[in-house]
């Protein structure tokens, strides 16, 4: 009987946590969507709703379509998103790459801008990621002053390389994509 | 206001145009009112679409890096420490995705503290970059960035297409993209601090 109680002790024990965990998780999520989702959400539905029916989207998509249309254009706005002096400014909760990722979205939907330059133009609204971030990236990651002040320099001058550069590595990766309906 | 009024308010009026003061600003209104009727269409399908989706998922991959333990990873942020070309994969391919994945923006970072100080800001650099390039099949691990992707892949599927191939495209392309600026920061990284010392 000592026994067969502990079993049951063990599963109720077991099956509780399980469940707790998973409503947890559940609690977690939705939480985050309402923090972090729905709110860049409305943002960018605002946006959209602006662009689609002012005169705005017809300038902008003049604009991005000569650049984001062609490999020396999409190389363009790379080098200018990884100069280290912007680099920084740009990056901050990757705002400006989710406005001109939502942007380019809308000229793709429209076929202003061919499906095929989505995934390099992924890489090329993108090369300051993080650079905003990197004192206290590398805080987290309990890194001495002296490397921080290594540290910060060394990613920017990086990403002026490796910006560029992963551009024309996913353009290549791109070739096959979406090219026929 | 009650609802219909609302309803009247927003919904498409077939009268000519009128001229005049009084039908400027009435032009004016409707056009001010479209933007946001747009808009607010495009936010219903944003929430309708993406949204339970995402919750559901979100549920699962949080579930699942509660019942492992974010701390089973350790041992992997030990491995990806050690010196030796071998290694490189380990610490700037395998060790930011898992990273990423369990841990999540901005808690990835911390993975950072098993790795020697010459390896920490390649390691950042490395794991930063890919916070992005997994949003298109693990939302879980940035969702409120996820319209660096989901901006572009809205265009693409206005025009038909699935996003399977792109989503895979992205992250593949972005794991080749975090080793090469893993490897790249470490030498630029091992320069300055030769000159500095």
């Amino acid at each position: 009987m000592e026994g067969f109680n502990a079993l049951i002790v063990k599963i109720g024990r077991g099956v509780g946590g399980v469940v707790g965990t998973l409503y947890q998780a559940g609690r977690d999520s939705v939480d985050t969507v309402i923090r972090n989702v729905i709110p860049f959400m409305a943002f960018i539905s605002f946006v959209i709703g602006l662009i689609l029916t002012t005169g705005i989207g017809d300038w902008i998509a003049k604009g991005l379509k000569g650049s984001a249309s062609s490999l020396p254009g999409l190389l363009l706005i790379s080098v200018v998103c990884a100069i280290p002096l912007i680099s920084p400014l740009l990056g901050p909760g990757a705002v400006i790459a989710q406005i001109v990722g939502t942007l380019l979205g809308v000229e793709i939907g429209k076929g202003n801008i061919p499906a095929q330059y989505s995934l390099p133009a992924l890489f090329a609204i993108n090369p300051q990621v993080g650079c905003d971030f990197i004192p206290v990236g590398l805080a987290l990651g309990e890194a001495e002053p002296e490397t921080v002040e290594i540290g910060v320099p060394a990613v920017l001058i990086s990403r002026l390389f490796t910006g560029p550069l992963s551009v024309v590595i996913a353009y290549f990766a791109s070739f096959g994509l979406y090219s026929q309906k | 206001m009650n609802l219909q009024s609302l309803i009247l308010l927003s919904a498409d009026v077939t009268v000519d145009k009128q001229g005049g003061f009084l039908g400027t600003l009435a032009t004016g209104a409707e056009d001010f009112i479209k933007v946001f009727n747009k808009g607010g269409s495009v936010l219903l399908s944003l929430m309708g679409g993406i949204l339970p989706t995402l919750i559901v998922l979100l549920t699962a991959v949080n579930a699942l890096v509660r019942l492992i333990g974010a701390e089973k990873i350790e041992n992997l942020g030990k491995a990806a420490a050690r010196p030796g070309i071998q290694w490189y994969p380990v610490r700037y391919i395998i060790l930011p995705f898992v990273a990423v994945f369990v841990l999540t923006n901005p808690m990835a970072y911390t993975m950072g503290r098993f790795l020697p100080e010459r390896f920490k800001p390649a390691f950042y650099d490395s794991a930063v970059s890919f916070v992005h390039p997994i949003l298109g099949i693990f939302p879980h691990a940035n969702p409120g960035e996820l319209f660096v992707y989901l901006g572009i892949a809205t265009g693409i599927k206005q025009l038909g297409f699935g996003l399977g191939d792109l989503a895979v495209r992205y992250l593949l392309v972005g794991l080749v993209v975090i080793f090469i600026r893993g490897i790249v920061t470490e030498a630029i990284t091992a320069r300055m601090m030769k000159k500095v010392a």
